[in-house]
């Protein structure tokens, strides 16, 4: 046990103790119990929004929504210990119904929906005093009486069991899924992540908490008002959450425990409270990103920087030495022979606009085929179709003789590796990580500690060793496209799509690129590289396509393609 | 009186207010690439603030005058101060901030105003004009004719004059107005500042009829954005979508009962969202 773990584990111990101390005013056994259950549903929203970047505006809604459907039930003569856990499930069915609808959408789709669903639930609440009790509130009998430390000891052994299970689910494979999907959702994609389907599950999971939080707490003040499922409701569980550091582990815990003894110890904060609650999120949001859990980090670690011998986390060592160029790396399979790529008479209008035109050719294992021509050719398009960015107008494009023309990105990306123009690697995550993201998703199932191997591995294949531990954004911008490179080629894709890869490079770094290409294509890896760079093109490439407006105009050698006076015109001329 | 007649005129009288908050949120988010969560605030803030000053003995006309300012200063200077020197940052965090700029507003106007709803006098008086079996004040004439008239308005400013044009421009593509010298910074101010005005003059305007409290904003901003949201974000769209909204929404007030309001405006949302999705064969959701 490290010393932070023991301190953690101490302020912990403290913490649930707190009530009997009677050293901090206003903190009663009651409002350590609401405040336990109010943190517990507040984990949902913390993963939801604080780990997944989902704006959840109307979280608040599923924290009233199982209480309400239990009322109901028991109104109808359900069994109370039944009427309970269906309400639960209820509300949990009913969030991933929500998540369904909004998640294919852009975000802010998905924030003014969850929003919208605040209003109905205390809408509804309000308008069916019948089933609801409506403005009042709906009255709650809890099925068996706890008394008041039964309770407590309830609210700290389900926030617990809570914490502990946040901190057992999010991490690895998962946690960096997260925040590449947050990062950016469309290399999420070229990496295989079903992004819809990750928000869905992930908002699926937090309502969970949120459910189950809700009901408990509803059982233990004995009635639901319709408020607390409403927008302000919402509103308010965002800046717990935000104030308590969102995203972190013990933020919700800090958020909610603070909040709630702030306006405790002020004695009723009354009119006040909405503001105090909208300046503490809004200025956390502007000045102080990481919430209340970010300063006890900072604090943490200036009181301990000091201390010799606790090093940054040990990388795991093993494989570190392990690997030259070209080490030990297809793991998947030994590449095929023959057609990989075939795109035959392939088109993409956008309206009047052709941008890619009845375009046809093919790239075999174990060649680079450079795709050339002047921009607006339709390079970048012809890409995008080909890893499924954009749908075809017309044409084929099949791989290994399948056709994926229908077939989403992220189920394409099993079999093709794609770098950007821009590369789009996560900056706060570790370049080890940002590959590890790669084999992730592939579809073998080794355990985490090999995909780690496997990604040292391959980084130190391309010479990347060095970098492995450190996060990108420390990284020089030149390594990045050689990082991402990595990443595209790491699992031994049968296809590989490069964006410009040679683009800003030094020639040291060209060489070093050419060198890695002409490895991957001796390990039977069928290449496309977009270029401009014409000595990089003659270097490395096998054959070459150049496009212009939309149109195959010359495919052959390299020197033969350049020499030709057709594509001299378009290309050159165009250039000049 | 004729129910019909009567759910189409307060359908017009929200559906002009919806195409004045949808106006504000469509020019931003293109101009700007946000959602402005705290658009709506600009008509709570100019509803309380007439209330309260006209109520303190100010003339009315002083009242709406200072309302619609205090209103304008707030859009612009949230884009200036609080979200311009942020531009680097993703754009969720910048909605988050935009979402709590709207909770801190919530909060002061519950501390000026109280929970209670405000009103303050009609500008235009007189009795109602009747014709059909229903019957329209004439300050949701004013209000319709001005939506109507500042809808065409803001129309021709931005297909006739340089200001307007940039905008567009900016709106289309920041990038590519920005190289052909388009000041894409003016044209997202200006963006912020006809949000602020129209969102004013709907309060100025509506809140007479239907009174204001301090939650009234966010609402706002979702009826804005499912106007908006059903034009698919364009800019002319909104003023057809608006005007739809409203008499959609007055006529299920007017045969279901107002109850019902929130709940049917979710179920357009969620058709909206669904009519959105039809293009997004591909598993993938669509880049924003």
């Amino acid at each position: 046990m490290t010393p932070r773990h023991g301190a953690i584990a101490a302020a912990l111990a403290l913490a649930a103790a707190l009530p009997y101390l009677q050293i901090l005013p206003a903190w009663t056994t009651a409002l350590a119990t609401v405040t336990a259950f109010m943190a517990l549903s507040l984990i949902g929203l913390n993963l939801i929004f604080g780990v997944g970047g989902m704006l959840a505006l109307g979280q608040a809604a599923f924290v009233a929504l199982p209480g309400y459907a239990a009322g109901l039930l028991i109104k109808f003569g359900v069994p109370t210990m039944l009427a309970i856990p269906a309400g639960v499930v209820a509300a949990i069915a009913i969030a991933r119904l929500v998540a369904e609808i909004f998640v294919r959408l852009p975000g802010i789709y998905f924030a003014i929906g969850t929003l919208g669903f605040a209003f109905v639930v205390e809408g509804l609440a309000r308008a069916f005093p019948a089933y609801t009790g409506g403005a009042s509130g709906l009255v709650l009998d809890p099925p068996v009486s706890l008394g008041r430390d039964g309770w407590y000891a309830l609210g700290v052994a389900s926030l617990a069991a809570g914490i502990l299970a946040f901190a057992f689910l999010v991490r690895g494979r998962f946690l960096r899924s997260l925040r590449l999907m947050r990062h950016d959702e469309l290399a999420a994609q070229v990496l295989g992540i079903d992004v819809p389907r990750l928000k869905a599950r992930v908002f699926t999971i937090g309502s969970a908490y949120s459910a189950v939080g809700g009901i408990l707490l509803a059982y233990f003040v004995r009635v639901l008002a319709p408020e607390s499922g409403g927008v302000n409701a919402s509103l308010e569980s965002l800046a717990m959450v935000i104030i308590g550091g969102s995203g972190s582990l013990f933020g919700p815990v800090l958020g909610a425990a603070g909040v709630q003894w702030l306006f405790a110890v002020s004695g009723g904060a009354a009119h006040y409270e909405l503001l105090v609650y909208g300046l503490g999120f809004f200025l956390v949001v502007l000045f102080a990103p990481a919430g209340m859990a970010g300063a006890i980090r900072r604090a943490w670690s200036a009181a301990t920087r000091s201390r010799p011998g606790e090093a940054a986390p040990a990388a795991d060592s093993a494989s570190q030495a392990a690997a030259g160029p070209g080490a030990e790396l297809p793991a998947r399979q030994r590449q095929g022979s023959g057609v990989c790529l075939e795109v035959e008479r392939v088109a993409k209008h956008f309206g009047g606009l052709r941008a890619v035109d009845d375009v046809s050719f093919e790239v075999r294992f174990g060649q680079i085929v450079a795709l050339i021509g002047p921009n607006g050719a339709g390079k970048s398009t012809l890409f995008n179709l080909v890893s499924g960015i954009e749908p075809l107008s017309g044409g084929r494009v099949r791989l290994a003789g399948r056709d994926i023309g229908d077939a989403p990105i992220h189920v394409r990306a099993n079999d093709i590796g794609r770098s950007f123009q821009v590369p789009r690697l996560v900056g706060d995550m570790t370049t080890l990580d940002n590959v590890v993201l790669r084999f992730d998703h592939l579809s073998d199932r080794a355990t985490e500690d090999e995909h780690r191997r496997r990604a040292r591995a391959q980084l130190a294949a391309f010479g990347l060793a060095e970098f492995a531990d450190r996060p990108v954004r420390e990284i020089g911008i030149g390594y990045h496209k050689l990082i991402e490179l990595a990443r595209a080629s790491a699992g031994d894709a049968p296809l590989l799509l490069l964006d410009e890869p040679a683009v800003g490079l030094t020639a040291e770094e060209v060489a070093r690129l050419a060198a890695a290409l002409q490895r991957l294509k001796s390990l039977g890896t069928a290449i496309l590289v977009v270029e401009h760079n014409m000595d990089f093109v003659a270097t490395i490439a096998d054959e070459v396509v150049v496009m212009e407006g939309g149109r195959l105009i010359a495919r052959g050698a390299p020197a033969s393609v350049m020499a030709d006076p057709g594509v001299q015109a378009a290309y050159f001329g165009a250039l000049s | 009186m004729n129910l019909f007649t009567q759910s189409v005129i307060s359908g017009l009288m929200t559906g002009a207010v919806y195409t004045f908050l949808g106006i504000g949120l469509v020019l931003v988010y293109r101009t700007a690439r946000i959602l402005n969560l705290a658009h709506g605030e600009t008509f709570a803030i100019t509803g309380v603030a007439a209330a309260l000053l006209a109520g303190a003995g100010l003339p009315l006309g002083a009242a709406l005058g200072l309302a619609i300012l205090i209103s304008l200063a707030f859009a612009t200077g949230l884009h200036r101060f609080v979200l311009r020197p942020r531009a680097e940052w993703p754009a969720g965090t910048l909605i988050l901030i935009t979402l709590g700029a709207a909770f801190v507003v919530r909060g002061v106007l519950i501390l000026l105003a109280g929970t209670d709803p405000l009103s303050f006098p009609v500008m235009f008086e007189g009795p109602p004009v009747r014709f059909a079996g229903g019957a329209m004040p004439l300050q949701g004439i004013a209000l319709v004719v001005l939506g109507f008239g500042v809808s065409a308005g803001v129309g021709i400013f931005l297909a006739a004059t340089r200001a307007g044009k940039q905008l567009l421009a900016a709106a289309e593509n920041p990038y590519a107005a920005e190289l052909l010298g388009v000041n894409v910074e003016r044209a997202r101010i200006t963006a912020y500042a006809i949000g602020g005005l129209l969102g004013a003059l709907a309060g100025v305007l509506l809140i007479p009829l239907i009174a204001v409290d301090f939650q009234s904003g966010l609402a706002m901003t979702l009826r804005g954005f499912i106007a908006a949201a059903i034009s698919g974000m364009s800019p002319v769209g909104v003023l057809f979508s608006g005007l739809g909204l409203g008499l959609f929404e007055a006529m299920v007030g007017a045969y279901l009962g107002a109850l019902y309001q929130d709940p049917v405006m979710f179920c357009v949302l969620i058709l909206v969202a669904l009519w959105q999705s039809r293009n997004i064969r591909f598993g993938g959701s669509r880049r924003a």
